[in-house]
């Protein structure tokens, strides 16, 4: 009993340490400058999309008001072409991308189609780049160039396949976020690889005899974490904008639900009458865009810090 | 002294028309509708104006459209007609080769200004002789008399005779050539039943009655051409119309120059056109409303409410609108579950807030539907009271097919549609206005042809269907056992429908047919395929220096007597 107790004990402070540690690493980004005014603006969305959960002014597909509206008292940012409150369209328009994902038969899981497509290029274009690069050789080879034919598309010819097989939602959007980001992984999991593998503790490994499963997800995986991060924070800027470009040219997800992208495309038709409903979406994905990729620079800079 | 015409002058020309005068007189058919009638049955347009003139202006209420007699009577313009100028329309300018196979209004309204119709169907929905000084139907209209005009001639000199007109026929019921007037012109047996009588008359003999030929005859493929056409227009532009075809570029613009030696002659004593030069830019929609800001065109092709937004209160463009036949078709597919059950159809038609679809998809611009396919501005438009919303009783019916079949509430349906002029509206706001009564419906809206590849095969959808100047043409095309496998969408037939339907179209008289009407929207609301919300308006923008503009139900361009008062 007493042996559990302690072994309970040494893994309560061994996880409240690994806390700590993971708090002061993360704490890091407030060392820059660039990095804070990202992560404000990120948190700002982030926090408009949780509010959105349990609030909004208005419900967000109602059609209550005068269409076109400007800003007034009533509706802050205005309506749209179809009276609805632009403010609570933008506010759940923020949660698609951020905080949730909604997938068929009516569930929906935390995590938004952005953070899910980024975390789907992550998972798939790691294995194949470290699979690569640890392997090298005709495995090197194959690999590579299937992920080149993939990136010789263009990106949003890729998408339109993947929207054309598979049809409209979420997920749809997941995998095409997934599958066009994938090679860009890859890629830097693969030459991240190449210069890892041959460090003394990745051949102290091989020497041990362990798999190369462990060698590649134990050893250098968690060496080259910090790039990738940083690559994943500029991804989930990509995806976005792949969200709000697939949005715009109305293949995205499915209406009524907001959706940014979507909602620049119906409003342009009326931007003579009312560019307010132009303006706000479009300053939404900007600053969201801008706000990771100033977040990405500023963990860039200071991972970047500690390394020299 | 006013000019007055009598009642045997008007036997004269054909025995009903007494009739119509009398139920004019008595204010039992408006003025459109009498003059409708009247050039029906062969009289002059003129004739028939001044017949109308001499009844009281007490007698000519009843009109159901804004697109009446005020719309066709565009007052001339103080200060007398200046010749000359450029009009600059911007629209999109499409492959034209063979004018019988176009698709497309588009290229027609190029060609239009080259060629000319047989007929017109003016922007009052009234359907005129135009290349033709009459014609003449049967009491069971199942043989019409077409009289050519005399002395037209061709930009090439040539005279137009029935040699063009029976060739024109020819291409027009050629399966080869593909034609769309093939299918509108079934009721001719190929060429066989077009008999050429002398150089200026032909004669058509029906298989069936059919009072719709007028209106066919100007149809937008059914451009006169000459007898030596050989296939493609931009090479062999020959025609009776106003211009001539100076330039066309595909993708990029058309110019049309202004004939002189043109048949028709102006207010000034010459020869139309005023205008020097018509000249078509092609222009993406999203581009025109800042291409008319910019004063890169001066008028542009069928604006949308966005365009309409924009412009309706500009100092620099008269917005004029039309009443149309022109809507959004809320079909079921009555063939397939759920909608094979009248009680969820009728539900789903409960559901629409009409007055609310329509200020949401054309801000309150257009009339109002009943769920039958006839419009208040169709001649026989029998009015019946605007259907209320009612989410409750359509709840009450819902649930009772749900306890019948032994399924929950929400029923989940798909409702497809396409992204093009007012759908993801109209889409959006049904899925809202039907979630109170029980309907769970999931949007799946692709592009245009997305949808045009699967319109007549969709359990539920919104389909567009365009404006004819007739109440009898589209019910036959969509509503029959006949149109199963090309345009009947839904899969509905009805014997009694059916049969009230070819009543309809051999019957000539107006109010007879109304009569008939009434009881075929009555059977369409209360067993029907579709839900009409609403019909909407169409608008011309153009700029305001411009004058006798007009704005078609159909978007076309009649430009002949068009001119700019600074030119």
């Amino acid at each position: 009993m007493a042996v559990a107790e302690q072994t309970t004990s040494v893994a309560a402070v061994g996880s409240t340490s690994a806390w700590r540690r993971y708090g002061q690493n993360a704490l890091i980004i407030l060392d820059s400058r660039v990095g804070t005014i990202g992560l404000a603006i990120v948190l700002f969305w982030f926090f408009l999309a949780l509010l959105s959960m349990v609030w909004t002014p208005y419900p967000p597909n109602a059609s209550q008001f005068e269409q076109n509206l400007w800003p007034n008292a009533t509706n802050w940012l205005g309506t749209d072409h179809l009276g609805r409150d632009l403010l609570s369209r933008l506010m759940t328009g923020a949660q698609v991308i951020l905080i949730k994902t909604r997938l068929p038969g009516g569930i929906a899981i935390p995590g938004g189609v952005a953070i899910w497509g980024v975390f789907g290029s992550l998972v798939l274009g790691v294995a194949m780049g470290l699979t690569a690069g640890y392997y090298g050789g005709w495995t090197d080879q194959i690999i590579m160039q299937i992920l080149d034919a993939l990136i010789a598309f263009p990106r949003i010819i890729l998408y339109l396949v993947v929207i054309a097989a598979l049809g409209q939602g979420d997920w749809v959007v997941i995998i095409a976020i997934t599958v066009t980001g994938a090679p860009g992984v890859a890629r830097l999991a693969r030459s991240l690889a190449l210069d890892i593998k041959n460090r003394d503790y990745v051949l102290a490994a091989q020497t041990r005899g362990e798999s190369a499963f462990y060698i590649m997800f134990r050893e250098i995986l968690p060496n080259a974490r910090g790039p990738l991060l940083v690559d994943a924070m500029l991804r989930i800027g990509y995806a976005i904008f792949a969200i709000a470009t697939l949005g715009f040219l109305g293949i995205g997800l499915p209406p009524p639900d907001p959706d940014w992208g979507n909602m620049v495309n119906e409003a342009r038709s009326y931007i003579f009458n009312n560019p307010y409903a132009v303006l706000w979406p479009s300053l939404a994905i900007a600053t969201l865009v801008i706000g990771l990729n100033l977040f990405a620079d500023g963990l860039n800079e200071e991972t970047s810090r500690y390394q020299r | 002294m006013n000019p007055k015409i009598t009642q045997k002058q008007m036997e004269k020309v054909h025995v009903r028309i007494p009739d119509a005068f009398e139920q004019l007189r008595q204010g039992r058919i408006s003025r459109r509708e009498f003059l409708r009638t009247a050039t029906l049955l062969g009289m002059s347009a003129g004739a028939a104006t001044l017949a109308a003139a001499c009844t009281t202006p007490e007698a000519t209420t009843g009109s159901t459209s804004s697109t009446g007699a005020d719309a066709a009577a565009v007052p001339a313009a103080a200060g007398g007609i200046v010749r000359g100028g450029t009009l600059r329309i911007g629209m999109l300018l499409q492959q034209i080769d063979h004018p019988a196979r176009f698709s497309w209004v588009e290229a027609a309204n190029v060609a239009r200004q080259v060629g000319e119709y047989l007929t017109e169907t003016g922007p009052d929905n009234l359907t005129r002789p135009f290349l033709l000084d009459s014609w003449e139907a049967n009491d069971d209209v199942t043989e019409w008399t077409l009289n050519l005009k005399q002395g037209i001639k061709f930009n090439n000199g040539d005279e137009l005779t029935t040699d063009d007109v029976m060739f024109s026929f020819s291409q027009w019921l050629d399966e080869d050539i593909g034609s769309s007037m093939l299918g509108l012109l079934s009721y001719l047996d190929g060429m066989n039943s077009v008999e050429q009588v002398d150089d200026y008359t032909i004669k058509l003999h029906l298989n069936s009655g059919n009072i719709g030929v007028p209106e066919h005859l100007f149809h937008y493929p059914a451009i006169i051409l000459h007898r030596n056409f050989e296939g493609d227009y931009i090479k062999q532009p020959i025609g009776t119309g106003p211009f001539t075809l100076d330039e066309y570029n595909q993708d990029e613009r058309a110019v049309l120059k202004a004939r002189s030696d043109y048949w028709r002659m102006g207010e000034d004593g010459n020869p139309l056109p005023y205008l020097d030069e018509v000249v078509y830019v092609n222009l993406d929609k999203d581009a025109t409303v800042a291409a008319m800001l910019g004063g890169q065109v001066d008028s542009i092709y069928n604006p949308g409410p966005s365009q309409w937004q924009a412009t309706k209160d500009s100092a620099d463009f008269n917005v004029i609108p039309a009443s149309t036949a022109q809507t959004i078709v809320l079909r079921t597919r009555v063939d397939l579950e759920p909608w094979d059950d009248n009680r969820v159809r009728t539900a789903l038609k409960m559901c629409q807030d009409r007055e609310k679809i329509l200020q949401l998809a054309y801000f309150g611009q257009g009339d109002l539907g009943i769920d039958a396919h006839v419009a208040p501005v169709h001649p026989a438009y029998a009015e019946k009271p605007i259907p209320a919303y009612d989410p409750e009783g359509a709840k009450a019916l819902l649930e009772e097919y749900a306890a019948e079949k032994g399924i929950e509430l929400p029923l989940a349906v798909t409702l497809a549609t396409k992204n093009d002029q007012a759908e993801p509206e109209m889409a959006q706001a049904l899925k809202e206005l039907a979630a109170p009564a029980g309907f769970d419906i999931t949007l799946d809206i692709t592009e245009p042809d997305g949808y045009w590849d699967r319109w007549t095969e969709v359990d539920l959808g919104l389909t567009s269907w365009t404006h004819r100047p007739l109440d009898t043409m589209v019910l036959p095309l969509a509503y029959t056992a006949a149109a199963i496998g090309n345009w009947n969408e839904t899969r509905w037939t009805d014997d009694e429908f059916e049969t009230l339907l070819r009543q309809a179209e051999a019957t000539l008289d107006v109010e007879a047919r109304r009569e008939i009407m009434s009881q075929i929207e009555d059977i369409m609301q209360e067993r029907g395929p579709i839900g009409i919300s609403h019909w909407r308006s169409v608008w011309n923008i153009t700029r305001n220096n411009f004058e006798n503009v007009k704005a078609h139900p159909t978007s076309y361009d009649l430009l002949y007597d068009v001119w700019k008062n600074d030119a």
